[in-house]
């Protein structure tokens, strides 16, 4: 192995590289597939959804009204535990003069039993068995109470008309990273905001609902079940989207309760508790890793094999002095599996090292303790061996089943071999181009995005959380008359929904549904405040805006342009929306604009000035020029509004930016795998092309002789390896369109995909490999021929 | 056709300097067919790689057709040698993976004839060599003695003015050798100058004037009658 110091140090530097960035890949998609697995009741427990069929669309959503969990629980005796999970909504809490912002969730008295969330503090038989009852969390509690001991103390909690005390009876460990549920505090679902107005309420849906079946209970079963369940409760819903013209599904329903096992929730797209990460997504993880893996070992098979070649005179010698088959067998594998064994090593080694990076970089929560799970440890070890028995094995058992007149002579032409080298860089450099190409779609899609007009001013609006503690419509007034001195502020308003994804993470849709001249019209509905339409630069169509001017504006609505449409009205400007309550007036119609991702296609919109709707956002149009100066500013005012805001300010390019987070970091994942898996079939290449120089040295003296130049002894050499790269490029291409074109469809808004893509994809792939062969080619090529003839 | 003077070659190495060709002179007229011999070391192979514009020499002055070639540049060199030049080698250095006509084919394709042409020429000169009929085969597949026809007809399918010779029968079995040596002959009576560097005797004789080396000097000169 010394011997060869080239060959050993490329085998190992790819091999390590591989392995610590398939270590890293492979963490990261377990983590990802590890989501909820640690309750130990996760084969029994469900989440519940709806599903709602309507003319030319499927609602499904998990927010569940609160009559439906009594119901169940006396309808479905058999149902081992169910419990209720809703958001507190503001949660303030003061402990002695002390006020914190926490995350505070309703539950029923089953929720321990069910989750496998340990106390490790107090009751732990029966934590939340009062209506007062609230169980906190480890840190939260560390945070509150530093070092005294929580339990049996009281706290207060900010309701909507003023303070509750709540008496602590336990502490839980804080929810591990891979859970979907997550809780600073617990308490009872008594505490619910609404409970008890709602308790009847089977229209108005608010938070999930979580289910234990029996244990080996069938989801198919039980959902067949609650089809009698449904008819009985939802009997007027049904009646009404019938006529409403919905088409039932394949069973005939057009309303229909439904379950997602607990370890799908983390990758579904009904949950409200689900990151929607797609279940591929932790697969193509896997598959990259995969990729690299492959590349690596690629390299070594070949290398191996190439030397294989070169050594046939000593396999020849060793087998004429009497080395059996399974004697050369065992001296290649071992040499492989300590080739392997060094590199799995660094590797490791080397993913420790850059695991911090590797975490900020791609917004991974990755950590090692995953590693020390069996399936883990399994899956690296066989990875290894299987990888070391292949890369040693194969060439191995290729040179011992050759006769021995053959190789002890060295007459074993690496021809033989070049089959399967061949077939085997094609796979390598498909990989790569692969990679490459996603990269380059994944990119144009992401500044496509980003780029693209939304219909309203992201550049010079900054958007502010205002948080549970302090009164939200104050602090709005008290923003506007604080900025309306600065010439550099244009406008301030509010509203409920965020534009893009702000610092506080928070996205949130209502959506309502009405009847309207006998059908039913649903529209996403948004609560704003005067100025919106100036604020974002919208444009209103027709009508007018909403304006302090005409007095009872809190009863007139603006539609988006779809809207319009939706009602079905020439002009719908005066029309009376009869939604629950009060009926509400069309003001005016705005241009359509993209109030959601471009995931999204625009939905009918419905914007109105209401004040007993909370506004979560305060919006403040600047002027363009000096936005630094300006969002300081603004960050100074809201400091001096509310001095106990948590969360700072954001410009809304900055929150539709982070939209798309997910993208980033599946753009940049393969670009990573990309140039990981260029460099390493890059060294393989490398070190093929020693090997074949070598091999050819005689035949380059001879060609120079004869008057070859340096442009033809560098393109004899290459042309072999540029016609595989064209192969592979033709492979990948449309494997990487088919696959790129699906990742495309969840986007309402997206690009074509352009055949140039594939052209430069394979005109960087081509100059890559022709300067890794250039290297050593034109260094044979201006060696002297005689020299090269001398060798022989 | 070349005159050389005062030509020196020295090889060094991290502890000892070599010379090679020690002041050496010599002249050969076109259409002369100069034998080249001396013990092992001697310098044959170092004046035939500079002959050959293979090497460059250290020292010295070397006129090729008038033309001084002493410190020509690398490509200079090649594209003077591919025009002139034809090389024969004691171990044929054929190419194993082309056949006998690629083989043959592969000068004319570096000096840029066009395709229709090296056929032509290719068939006309195998033709001469008698090994029309191998055409196809690899180099493995043919005797010793048809290896060195094919080694000539690649030397000679570009018509060069000179051909450098390195022991061409060293590997032949004297049958062959003799095919060989009457090859060459033929050829110089056709006008091609050829120099040959040789161990044997008996192959000298069929040259006009052997010069004899030693310690990269001419220690000696036989017109042959």
């Amino acid at each position: 192995m010394w011997k060869h110091k080239t060959f050993t140090f490329i085998n190992i530097t790819g091999m390590a590289v591989a392995f610590g960035a398939a270590l890293l890949l492979t963490l990261t998609a377990f983590f990802e597939l590890s989501f909820d697995t640690f309750h130990q009741n996760k084969n029994d427990v469900y989440q519940l959804y709806i599903e709602q069929h309507h003319a030319n669309s499927v609602d499904e959503g998990s927010a569940m009204p609160i009559p439906i969990t009594p119901a169940l629980k006396a309808e479905f005796p058999d149902v081992v535990r169910i419990t209720r999970y809703g958001d507190f909504g503001g949660s303030a809490l003061r402990y002695g003069d002390k006020v914190f912002n926490y995350n505070i969730r309703c539950v029923d008295a089953d929720f321990f039993k069910m989750f496998t969330f340990p106390i490790v503090n107090g009751n732990n038989t029966n934590p939340l068995a009062d209506k007062n009852d609230i169980v906190i969390s480890a840190t939260i509690a560390k945070n509150i109470f530093g070092n005294q001991n929580p339990v049996g103390k009281l706290i207060e909690v900010k309701v909507y008309n003023g303070w509750k005390s709540m008496n602590v009876t336990a502490v839980a460990a804080d929810a591990p990273r891979n859970s979907s549920l997550d809780f600073d505090l617990l308490c009872r679902f008594e505490q619910f905001p609404g409970y008890d107005q709602n308790i009847n309420d089977w229209d108005n849906q608010s938070h999930n609902v979580f289910l234990q079946l029996p244990a080996g209970e069938k989801q198919a079963v039980f959902e067949q079940k609650l089809k009698i369940f449904v008819k009985k409760h939802y009997d007027a819903n049904i009646k009404q989207l019938i006529h409403d013209g919905a088409k039932p599904d394949n069973s005939g329903q057009v309303l229909s309760l439904h379950l997602i096992p607990l370890t799908d929730i983390h990758f579904s797209a009904i949950s409200s508790q689900s990151k929607a990460i797609s279940k591929f997504y932790p697969y193509l993880v896997l598959l990259i890793s995969l990729f690299i893996m492959f590349i690596a070992c690629t390299n070594f098979i070949n290398l191996s094999l190439g030397r294989a070649f070169t050594r046939a005179k000593e396999i020849g010698v060793r087998k004429v002095i009497g080395a059996t088959k399974t004697q050369l067998i065992v001296q290649f594998c071992s040499e492989s599996f300590v080739i392997c064994g060094i590199s799995l090593i660094l590797g490791v080694i080397a993913a420790c090292i850059f695991l911090p990076q590797y975490k900020l970089a791609f917004n991974q929560q990755v950590s090692l303790n995953i590693l020390s799970s069996p399936a883990i440890i399994s899956y690296i070890l066989g990875g290894f061996v299987l990888i070391s028995l292949l890369a040693g094995g194969y060439p191995a058992w290729l040179m011992s089943v050759r006769k021995t007149a053959q190789t002890v002579k060295g007459k074993v032409g690496a021809g033989q071999s070049s089959g399967l080298r061949n077939s085997l860089m094609v796979v390598q450099f498909a990989l790569s181009s692969l990679l490459i190409i996603c990269t380059a779609i994944t990119w144009q899609q992401l500044n496509y995005m980003r780029t693209k007009p939304l219909g309203y001013n992201k550049s010079e609006v900054v958007s502010i959380p205002i948080g549970s503690n302090i009164d939200p419509e104050k602090a709005l007034t008290q923003m506007r008359s604080k900025l309306s001195s600065y010439p550099q502020v244009v406008s301030v308003t509010g509203t409920d929904m965020n534009l893009g994804k702000g610092l506080d993470n928070n996205s949130s849709t209502s959506i309502m549904a009405f009847s309207y001249k006998g059908r039913t019209v649903s529209t996403n509905w948004l609560r704003i405040d005067y100025d919106y339409v100036k604020t974002l630069g919208l444009q209103v169509v027709s009508g007018r805006d909403l304006s302090h001017s005409f007095g009872a504006d809190s009863t007139m609505v603006l539609i988006n342009q779809k809207m319009a449409e939706e009602l079905g009205e020439k002009n719908p400007i005066g029309d009376l929306l009869p939604t629950d309550g009060a009926k509400l007036q069309v003001a005016g119609i705005v241009k359509d604009f993209n109030f959601k991702s471009l995931h999204h296609e625009i939905a009918p919109l419905t914007m109105v000035i209401r004040t007993g709707w909370p506004i979560n956002y305060i919006l403040v149009r600047v002027k363009s020029g000096n936005l630094v100066s300006s969002m300081a500013l603004i960050n100074k005012m809201w400091k001096d509004t509310n001095p106990h805001a948590e969360i700072g300010a954001s410009f809304l390019d900055e929150n539709t930016e982070r939209q798309y987070n997910k993208e980033t970091d599946l753009s940049k994942i393969f670009v990573t795998g990309a140039i990981i898996s260029i460099v390493i079939s890059c060294m393989g290449l490398f070190a093929i092309v020693i090997l074949i120089i070598t091999q050819r040295t005689k035949e380059i003296g001879i060609r120079k002789v004869l008057g070859a130049s340096v442009n033809n002894i560098l393109f004899l050499i290459s042309k072999d390896f540029l016609k595989l790269v064209l192969i592979s490029i033709c492979i990948a291409s449309p494997i990487a369109w088919y696959a790129m074109n699906n990742w495309l469809q969840g986007f309402a808004y997206r690009i074509q995909i352009q055949w140039w893509v594939f052209v430069i994809t394979g005109a960087i792939a081509l100059t890559i490999v022709f300067i890794t062969i250039s290297f050593q080619s034109i260094k044979a090529a201006v060696l002297n021929p005689v020299k090269s003839l001398r060798s022989e | 056709m070349i005159k050389i003077t005062n030509l020196e070659k020295f090889y060094r190495t991290e502890e000892v300097e070599t010379i090679a060709l020690n002041k050496l002179s010599m002249h050969v007229d076109t259409g002369e067919f100069v034998a080249i011999m001396g013990p092992s070391g001697c310098g044959k192979s170092t004046l035939l790689n500079i002959l050959g514009m293979l090497d460059d020499p250290d020292e010295g002055s070397y006129v090729f057709n008038d033309i001084e070639v002493a410190h020509f540049t690398e490509r200079k060199r090649a594209d003077l040698r591919k025009h002139n030049i034809g090389f024969v080698f004691q171990s044929f250095n054929l190419i194993d993976e082309l056949t006998v006509f690629e083989n043959v084919e592969l000068p004319l394709i570096y000096t840029g004839v066009p395709s229709a042409e090296r056929v032509k020429r290719v068939e006309e000169v195998l033709d001469k060599m008698q090994i029309m009929h191998r055409r196809n085969h690899y180099p493995q597949q043919l005797s010793g003695g048809q290896q060195q026809r094919v080694a000539i007809a690649r030397a000679v399918v570009n018509k060069p003015k000179l051909i450098l010779a390195d022991e061409p029968t060293g590997n032949l079995d004297s049958s062959n050798g003799n095919d060989v040596m009457e090859l060459l002959t033929d050829l110089n009576e056709q006008g091609t100058t050829i120099i040959m560097v040789t161990h044997s005797e008996h192959d000298a004789r069929y040259s006009h004037r052997i010069i004899r080396l030693l310690d990269g000097q001419t220690v000696m000169e036989n017109i042959m009658i």
